[in-house]
Protein backbone atom coordinates (compact mmCIF):
# COMPACT_ATOMS: atom_id res chain seq x y z
CA UNK A 1 0.00 0.00 0.00
CA UNK A 2 2.55 2.56 0.74
CA UNK A 3 4.99 1.15 -2.00
CA UNK A 4 1.89 2.24 -4.50
CA UNK A 5 1.90 5.30 -2.70
CA UNK A 6 5.21 6.32 -3.42
CA UNK A 7 4.82 4.81 -6.92
CA UNK A 8 1.84 7.76 -7.55
CA UNK A 9 3.47 10.43 -5.23
CA UNK A 10 6.65 9.90 -7.69
CA UNK A 11 4.94 10.35 -10.96
CA UNK A 12 3.17 13.32 -9.54
CA UNK A 13 6.20 14.88 -8.51
CA UNK A 14 7.62 14.05 -11.95
CA UNK A 15 4.63 15.46 -13.61
CA UNK A 16 4.53 18.79 -11.64
CA UNK A 17 8.11 19.37 -11.82
CA UNK A 18 9.30 18.02 -15.21
CA UNK A 19 12.69 17.52 -14.47
CA UNK A 20 14.78 18.76 -17.37
CA UNK A 21 17.35 15.47 -18.17
CA UNK A 22 20.82 16.46 -18.75
CA UNK A 23 22.08 15.94 -22.67
CA UNK A 24 24.53 13.60 -22.03
CA UNK A 25 22.52 11.45 -19.73
CA UNK A 26 19.63 10.95 -22.11
CA UNK A 27 20.51 8.05 -23.54
CA UNK A 28 21.09 6.03 -20.18
CA UNK A 29 17.74 6.56 -18.63
CA UNK A 30 15.83 4.35 -21.29
CA UNK A 31 18.17 1.49 -19.64
CA UNK A 32 18.26 2.83 -16.07
CA UNK A 33 14.20 2.75 -15.87
CA UNK A 34 14.22 -0.95 -17.92
CA UNK A 35 17.16 -1.80 -14.75
CA UNK A 36 14.81 -0.22 -12.41
CA UNK A 37 11.92 -2.31 -13.41
CA UNK A 38 13.71 -5.44 -13.17
CA UNK A 39 14.39 -4.35 -9.61
CA UNK A 40 10.90 -3.49 -8.66
CA UNK A 41 9.50 -6.77 -10.46
CA UNK A 42 11.97 -8.82 -8.64
CA UNK A 43 11.07 -7.10 -5.24
CA UNK A 44 7.61 -7.53 -5.69
CA UNK A 45 8.31 -11.62 -6.55
CA UNK A 46 10.11 -11.24 -3.39
CA UNK A 47 7.23 -10.23 -1.29
CA UNK A 48 4.49 -12.24 -3.06
CA UNK A 49 7.27 -15.07 -1.55
CA UNK A 50 7.33 -13.87 1.87
CA UNK A 51 10.81 -13.22 1.20
CA UNK A 52 11.21 -9.52 0.59
CA UNK A 53 13.72 -7.21 2.11
CA UNK A 54 13.61 -3.34 2.62
CA UNK A 55 17.59 -3.17 2.20
CA UNK A 56 17.96 -6.35 -0.59
CA UNK A 57 15.16 -4.22 -2.57
CA UNK A 58 17.03 -0.62 -1.98
CA UNK A 59 20.50 -2.36 -2.68
CA UNK A 60 19.27 -4.04 -5.87
CA UNK A 61 17.62 -1.12 -7.17
CA UNK A 62 20.52 1.15 -6.74
CA UNK A 63 22.89 -1.42 -8.23
CA UNK A 64 20.96 -2.27 -11.23
CA UNK A 65 20.28 1.00 -12.30
CA UNK A 66 23.77 2.40 -12.08
CA UNK A 67 25.34 -1.04 -13.57
CA UNK A 68 23.39 -0.43 -16.52
CA UNK A 69 23.99 2.85 -17.00
CA UNK A 70 27.54 1.78 -16.37
CA UNK A 71 27.62 -0.49 -19.39
CA UNK A 72 25.99 1.10 -21.68
CA UNK A 73 28.62 4.41 -21.04
CA UNK A 74 31.86 2.11 -21.07
CA UNK A 75 29.59 0.75 -24.19
CA UNK A 76 29.73 4.11 -25.65
CA UNK A 77 33.12 5.17 -25.23
CA UNK A 78 34.26 1.64 -26.79
CA UNK A 79 32.04 2.34 -30.04
CA UNK A 80 29.64 -0.65 -28.84
CA UNK A 81 27.41 1.47 -27.35
CA UNK A 82 24.44 -0.12 -29.01
CA UNK A 83 25.50 -3.55 -29.18
CA UNK A 84 25.79 -3.78 -24.92
CA UNK A 85 22.71 -1.60 -24.41
CA UNK A 86 20.66 -4.67 -26.58
CA UNK A 87 22.55 -7.01 -24.57
CA UNK A 88 21.44 -5.48 -20.93
CA UNK A 89 18.39 -5.24 -22.45
CA UNK A 90 17.94 -8.77 -23.11
CA UNK A 91 19.41 -9.85 -19.97
CA UNK A 92 16.93 -7.73 -17.96
CA UNK A 93 13.76 -8.42 -20.28
CA UNK A 94 14.75 -12.06 -19.92
CA UNK A 95 14.44 -11.31 -15.91
CA UNK A 96 11.44 -9.30 -16.13
CA UNK A 97 9.13 -11.75 -17.49
CA UNK A 98 10.25 -14.31 -15.95
CA UNK A 99 9.79 -12.78 -12.74
CA UNK A 100 6.26 -11.17 -13.57
CA UNK A 101 5.44 -15.24 -14.54
CA UNK A 102 6.40 -15.90 -10.64
CA UNK A 103 4.28 -13.24 -10.07
CA UNK A 104 1.39 -14.40 -12.29
CA UNK A 105 1.80 -17.58 -10.37
CA UNK A 106 1.51 -16.27 -7.28
CA UNK A 107 -1.69 -14.06 -8.29
CA UNK A 108 -3.94 -16.23 -10.22
CA UNK A 109 -2.75 -19.72 -9.16
CA UNK A 110 -1.95 -19.92 -12.56
CA UNK B 1 45.39 -33.98 -9.96
CA UNK B 2 42.86 -36.76 -11.52
CA UNK B 3 40.68 -36.61 -8.74
CA UNK B 4 40.27 -33.06 -9.88
CA UNK B 5 39.03 -34.22 -13.20
CA UNK B 6 36.85 -36.85 -11.98
CA UNK B 7 34.40 -34.52 -9.66
CA UNK B 8 31.38 -33.21 -11.34
CA UNK B 9 31.28 -29.54 -12.60
CA UNK B 10 29.64 -27.11 -10.55
CA UNK B 11 26.05 -26.38 -11.57
CA UNK B 12 27.13 -22.85 -12.35
CA UNK B 13 29.55 -24.28 -14.88
CA UNK B 14 27.12 -26.62 -16.42
CA UNK B 15 24.31 -24.37 -16.75
CA UNK B 16 23.17 -22.78 -20.18
CA UNK B 17 23.26 -19.18 -19.81
CA UNK B 18 19.33 -18.92 -20.66
CA UNK B 19 18.34 -21.47 -18.29
CA UNK B 20 20.44 -19.50 -15.48
CA UNK B 21 19.21 -16.23 -16.19
CA UNK B 22 14.96 -17.81 -16.05
CA UNK B 23 16.24 -19.34 -12.45
CA UNK B 24 18.04 -16.38 -11.05
CA UNK B 25 15.62 -13.97 -12.26
CA UNK B 26 14.76 -12.97 -8.77
CA UNK B 27 18.37 -11.51 -6.83
CA UNK B 28 19.89 -14.69 -4.88
CA UNK B 29 20.43 -12.10 -1.84
CA UNK B 30 16.42 -11.92 -0.73
CA UNK B 31 17.00 -15.96 -0.22
CA UNK B 32 19.99 -15.45 1.82
CA UNK B 33 18.48 -12.82 3.79
CA UNK B 34 15.41 -14.69 4.53
CA UNK B 35 17.68 -17.60 5.17
CA UNK B 36 19.61 -15.89 7.75
CA UNK B 37 16.78 -14.54 8.67
CA UNK B 38 15.38 -17.93 9.93
CA UNK B 39 18.25 -18.95 10.95
CA UNK B 40 18.16 -15.95 13.44
CA UNK B 41 21.02 -14.24 12.30
CA UNK B 42 19.71 -11.20 11.53
CA UNK B 43 19.39 -8.57 13.85
CA UNK B 44 15.29 -7.18 13.81
CA UNK B 45 15.55 -3.55 12.24
CA UNK B 46 12.55 -1.51 12.64
CA UNK B 47 9.52 -2.51 10.63
CA UNK B 48 8.25 1.35 9.66
CA UNK B 49 11.49 3.09 8.85
CA UNK B 50 12.50 0.61 6.23
CA UNK B 51 9.29 0.26 4.73
CA UNK B 52 10.00 3.84 4.38
CA UNK B 53 12.72 3.57 2.73
CA UNK B 54 11.40 1.23 0.04
CA UNK B 55 8.65 3.66 -1.00
CA UNK B 56 10.98 6.34 -0.92
CA UNK B 57 12.98 3.85 -3.79
CA UNK B 58 9.56 3.14 -5.33
CA UNK B 59 8.73 6.87 -5.79
CA UNK B 60 12.33 7.85 -7.20
CA UNK B 61 11.51 4.61 -10.05
CA UNK B 62 8.14 6.60 -10.64
CA UNK B 63 10.28 9.99 -11.13
CA UNK B 64 12.63 8.13 -13.57
CA UNK B 65 9.55 6.49 -15.28
CA UNK B 66 7.79 8.97 -15.74
CA UNK B 67 10.73 11.57 -16.43
CA UNK B 68 11.70 8.94 -18.98
CA UNK B 69 7.91 8.79 -20.83
CA UNK B 70 7.89 12.74 -20.57
CA UNK B 71 11.59 13.19 -22.16
CA UNK B 72 11.13 10.62 -25.42
CA UNK B 73 7.47 12.08 -25.76
CA UNK B 74 9.59 15.57 -26.08
CA UNK B 75 12.53 13.78 -27.96
CA UNK B 76 9.43 12.41 -30.43
CA UNK B 77 8.10 16.03 -31.05
CA UNK B 78 11.39 17.38 -32.07
CA UNK B 79 12.42 14.11 -34.20
CA UNK B 80 8.71 14.44 -36.05
CA UNK B 81 9.86 18.16 -36.19
CA UNK B 82 12.93 17.24 -37.77
CA UNK B 83 11.59 14.49 -40.50
CA UNK B 84 9.00 16.98 -41.24
CA UNK B 85 11.98 20.09 -42.09
CA UNK B 86 13.75 17.23 -43.86
CA UNK B 87 10.44 15.98 -45.97
CA UNK B 88 9.52 19.58 -46.72
CA UNK B 89 12.93 20.35 -47.34
CA UNK B 90 13.07 16.95 -49.78
CA UNK B 91 10.13 18.27 -51.31
CA UNK B 92 10.87 21.63 -52.03
CA UNK B 93 14.55 20.24 -53.72
CA UNK B 94 12.49 17.89 -56.12
CA UNK B 95 10.17 21.08 -57.12
CA UNK B 96 13.49 23.11 -57.62
CA UNK B 97 15.02 20.24 -59.43
CA UNK B 98 11.71 19.84 -61.69
CA UNK B 99 11.38 23.43 -62.44
CA UNK B 100 15.12 23.33 -63.45
CA UNK B 101 14.84 20.37 -65.72
CA UNK B 102 12.06 22.53 -67.58
CA UNK B 103 14.45 25.40 -67.69
CA UNK B 104 16.92 22.86 -69.44
CA UNK B 105 14.05 21.66 -71.62
CA UNK B 106 12.96 25.25 -72.66
CA UNK B 107 17.23 26.25 -72.97
CA UNK B 108 17.28 23.05 -75.13
CA UNK B 109 14.11 24.32 -77.14
CA UNK B 110 15.98 27.66 -77.64
CA UNK B 111 19.17 26.09 -78.41
CA UNK B 112 17.77 24.34 -81.54
CA UNK B 113 15.94 27.24 -83.18
CA UNK B 114 19.44 29.14 -82.28
CA UNK B 115 21.09 26.43 -84.37
CA UNK B 116 17.95 26.63 -87.01
CA UNK B 117 18.34 30.63 -86.81
CA UNK B 118 22.58 30.19 -87.35
CA UNK B 119 22.11 27.57 -90.22
CA UNK B 120 20.21 30.22 -91.86
CA UNK B 121 22.22 32.85 -91.17
CA UNK B 122 25.52 31.12 -92.17
CA UNK B 123 23.80 29.63 -95.59
CA UNK B 124 23.25 33.70 -95.89
CA UNK B 125 26.79 34.52 -95.22
CA UNK B 126 28.15 31.85 -97.07
CA UNK B 127 26.14 33.62 -100.36
CA UNK B 128 27.40 37.39 -99.23
CA UNK B 129 31.07 35.84 -99.08
CA UNK B 130 30.24 34.85 -102.54
CA UNK B 131 28.69 37.80 -103.77
CA UNK B 132 31.36 40.06 -102.13
CA UNK B 133 34.18 38.24 -103.63
CA UNK B 134 32.38 38.41 -107.01
CA UNK B 135 32.22 42.09 -106.50
CA UNK B 136 35.46 42.51 -105.23
CA UNK B 137 37.02 41.38 -108.52
CA UNK B 138 34.42 42.80 -110.55
CA UNK B 139 35.00 46.53 -108.85
CA UNK B 140 39.11 45.98 -109.08
CA UNK B 141 39.03 45.91 -105.13
CA UNK B 142 41.41 43.33 -104.97
CA UNK B 143 44.43 41.81 -107.01
CA UNK B 144 43.39 39.12 -108.63
CA UNK B 145 45.23 36.38 -110.97
CA UNK B 146 44.69 33.50 -113.25
CA UNK B 147 43.96 32.54 -116.67
CA UNK B 148 42.80 34.59 -119.29
CA UNK B 149 43.82 36.30 -122.47
CA UNK B 150 46.86 38.86 -123.12
CA UNK B 151 46.00 41.15 -126.03
CA UNK B 152 48.99 43.70 -127.40
CA UNK B 153 48.28 46.47 -128.90
CA UNK B 154 50.64 48.65 -130.40
CA UNK B 155 50.74 51.91 -133.02
CA UNK B 156 51.52 50.74 -136.67
CA UNK B 157 55.13 50.57 -137.34
CA UNK B 158 55.23 53.93 -139.61
CA UNK B 159 51.75 55.91 -139.74
CA UNK B 160 50.70 58.37 -141.94
CA UNK B 161 50.11 61.37 -139.14
CA UNK B 162 48.52 60.98 -135.61
CA UNK B 163 44.76 59.82 -136.38
CA UNK B 164 46.54 56.39 -137.03
CA UNK B 165 47.83 55.77 -133.29
CA UNK B 166 45.58 53.98 -131.16
CA UNK B 167 43.01 56.13 -129.29
CA UNK B 168 41.06 55.46 -126.16
CA UNK B 169 38.09 55.04 -128.41
CA UNK B 170 39.64 52.10 -129.77
CA UNK B 171 40.81 50.73 -126.58
CA UNK B 172 37.31 51.61 -125.30
CA UNK B 173 36.03 49.07 -127.79
CA UNK B 174 38.32 46.00 -127.18
CA UNK B 175 37.67 46.47 -123.66
CA UNK B 176 33.98 46.72 -123.88
CA UNK B 177 34.12 44.07 -126.37
CA UNK B 178 36.12 42.27 -123.01
CA UNK B 179 33.61 42.40 -120.56
CA UNK B 180 30.79 41.43 -123.16
CA UNK B 181 32.69 38.29 -123.90
CA UNK B 182 32.82 37.36 -120.42
CA UNK B 183 35.84 38.71 -118.89
CA UNK B 184 36.37 39.18 -115.12
CA UNK B 185 38.81 41.29 -114.75
CA UNK B 186 40.64 43.44 -116.93
CA UNK B 187 43.72 46.11 -116.83
CA UNK B 188 45.80 48.17 -119.64
CA UNK B 189 49.43 48.48 -118.74
CA UNK B 190 48.92 46.99 -115.35
CA UNK B 191 46.24 49.42 -114.44
CA UNK B 192 42.95 47.94 -113.53
CA UNK B 193 39.89 49.06 -115.11
CA UNK B 194 36.67 49.53 -112.92
CA UNK B 195 33.57 51.02 -113.17
CA UNK B 196 34.95 54.62 -111.70
CA UNK B 197 37.86 54.38 -114.18
CA UNK B 198 38.00 55.61 -117.62
CA UNK B 199 40.21 55.96 -120.41
CA UNK B 200 40.96 58.75 -122.09
CA UNK B 201 42.63 60.48 -124.86
CA UNK B 202 44.97 63.93 -123.94
CA UNK B 203 46.25 65.21 -126.90
CA UNK B 204 47.64 61.94 -128.24
CA UNK B 205 48.25 60.60 -125.19
CA UNK B 206 46.31 57.64 -123.67
CA UNK B 207 45.37 57.78 -120.08
CA UNK B 208 43.83 55.31 -118.31
CA UNK B 209 42.47 55.70 -114.82
CA UNK B 210 43.66 59.48 -115.27
CA UNK B 211 47.59 57.75 -115.74
CA UNK B 212 49.12 57.89 -119.00
CA UNK B 213 49.84 54.72 -120.72
CA UNK B 214 52.48 54.22 -123.77
CA UNK B 215 52.11 52.02 -126.73
CA UNK B 216 52.43 48.85 -126.54
CA UNK B 217 49.09 48.81 -124.56
CA UNK B 218 49.37 45.17 -123.10
CA UNK B 219 45.03 44.18 -122.19
CA UNK B 220 45.15 41.88 -119.56
CA UNK B 221 41.51 39.97 -119.47
CA UNK B 222 40.82 37.18 -117.01
CA UNK B 223 38.42 34.84 -118.27
CA UNK B 224 38.04 31.45 -119.52
CA UNK B 225 40.72 30.75 -122.26
CA UNK B 226 38.52 28.39 -124.20
CA UNK B 227 35.33 31.20 -125.25
CA UNK B 228 36.85 34.85 -124.37
CA UNK B 229 39.23 35.22 -127.73
CA UNK B 230 36.35 33.40 -129.52
CA UNK B 231 33.68 35.25 -127.87
CA UNK B 232 35.40 38.81 -128.25
CA UNK B 233 35.36 38.31 -131.93
CA UNK B 234 31.57 37.44 -132.17
CA UNK B 235 30.92 40.94 -129.61
CA UNK B 236 29.67 43.96 -131.54
CA UNK B 237 32.74 46.13 -129.90
CA UNK B 238 35.06 43.40 -130.74
CA UNK B 239 34.21 43.28 -134.31
CA UNK B 240 34.46 46.99 -134.25
CA UNK B 241 37.92 46.88 -132.63
CA UNK B 242 39.09 44.13 -135.07
CA UNK B 243 38.02 46.01 -138.09
CA UNK B 244 39.60 49.10 -137.40
CA UNK B 245 42.81 47.59 -136.71
CA UNK B 246 42.74 45.87 -140.10
CA UNK B 247 41.77 49.09 -141.33
CA UNK B 248 44.65 51.39 -139.60
CA UNK B 249 47.46 48.60 -139.29
CA UNK B 250 47.60 48.01 -136.24
CA UNK B 251 49.95 45.67 -134.50
CA UNK B 252 47.43 43.39 -132.20
CA UNK B 253 48.63 40.02 -130.92
CA UNK B 254 46.18 37.83 -128.89
CA UNK B 255 47.17 34.89 -126.86
CA UNK B 256 46.02 32.92 -124.18
CA UNK B 257 47.83 33.24 -120.63
CA UNK B 258 47.47 30.94 -117.57
CA UNK B 259 49.27 32.91 -115.10
CA UNK B 260 47.49 36.44 -115.22
CA UNK B 261 48.14 38.98 -112.44
CA UNK B 262 46.00 41.79 -112.58
CA UNK B 263 46.73 44.38 -109.57
CA UNK B 264 44.21 45.92 -107.36
CA UNK B 265 42.12 49.01 -109.07
CA UNK B 266 43.49 52.49 -107.72
CA UNK B 267 40.80 53.70 -104.60
CA UNK B 268 38.58 56.40 -105.74
CA UNK B 269 39.99 59.66 -104.66
CA UNK B 270 36.67 60.71 -102.01
CA UNK B 271 35.99 63.99 -102.21
CA UNK B 272 33.19 64.68 -100.07
CA UNK B 273 32.98 61.23 -98.00
CA UNK B 274 34.98 61.12 -94.90
CA UNK B 275 35.84 57.63 -92.87
CA UNK B 276 33.67 57.16 -89.80
CA UNK B 277 32.43 59.60 -87.62
CA UNK B 278 34.68 59.32 -84.17
CA UNK B 279 33.53 62.56 -83.05
CA UNK B 280 37.24 64.17 -83.80
CA UNK B 281 36.34 67.80 -84.64
CA UNK B 282 40.33 68.02 -86.38
CA UNK B 283 38.91 64.95 -88.45
CA UNK B 284 36.36 67.07 -90.00
CA UNK B 285 38.16 68.56 -93.21
CA UNK B 286 40.73 65.90 -93.68
CA UNK B 287 40.88 63.80 -96.75
CA UNK B 288 40.75 60.33 -96.76
CA UNK B 289 42.21 57.98 -99.33
CA UNK B 290 41.37 54.43 -98.43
Amino acid sequence: MIAALGLLAGILLALFLQPDVPLGLEPYLPIAVVAALDAVFGGLRAYLDGIFDDKVFVVSFVSNVVIAAAIVYLGDKLGVGGQLSTGVIVVLGIRIFSNVAAIRRHLFHA
Amino acid sequence: MADEWDRPLPAHVTTPLLTRITEQSMDEDYQQVALRKGTGDERPSGPARPRMVAAGVIAVFGVLITTAAVQTSADADITDASRETLIQRIKDERDQVEGQQRTIADLQDDTVGLQDALDVLTEDQAVATARQRRLEVATGYIAVRGEGVRITVNDPSNPRDTTQLVRDEDLAWLVDGLWEAGAEAIAINDQRLNGLGAIRNVGIGVRVNSLPVNPPYVIQAIGDTRTLQADLLDTTHGQQFFDLADQLGFDVNMQNDDGLQLPAARGPRLLHALRGTSGKPDMKNEEVNP
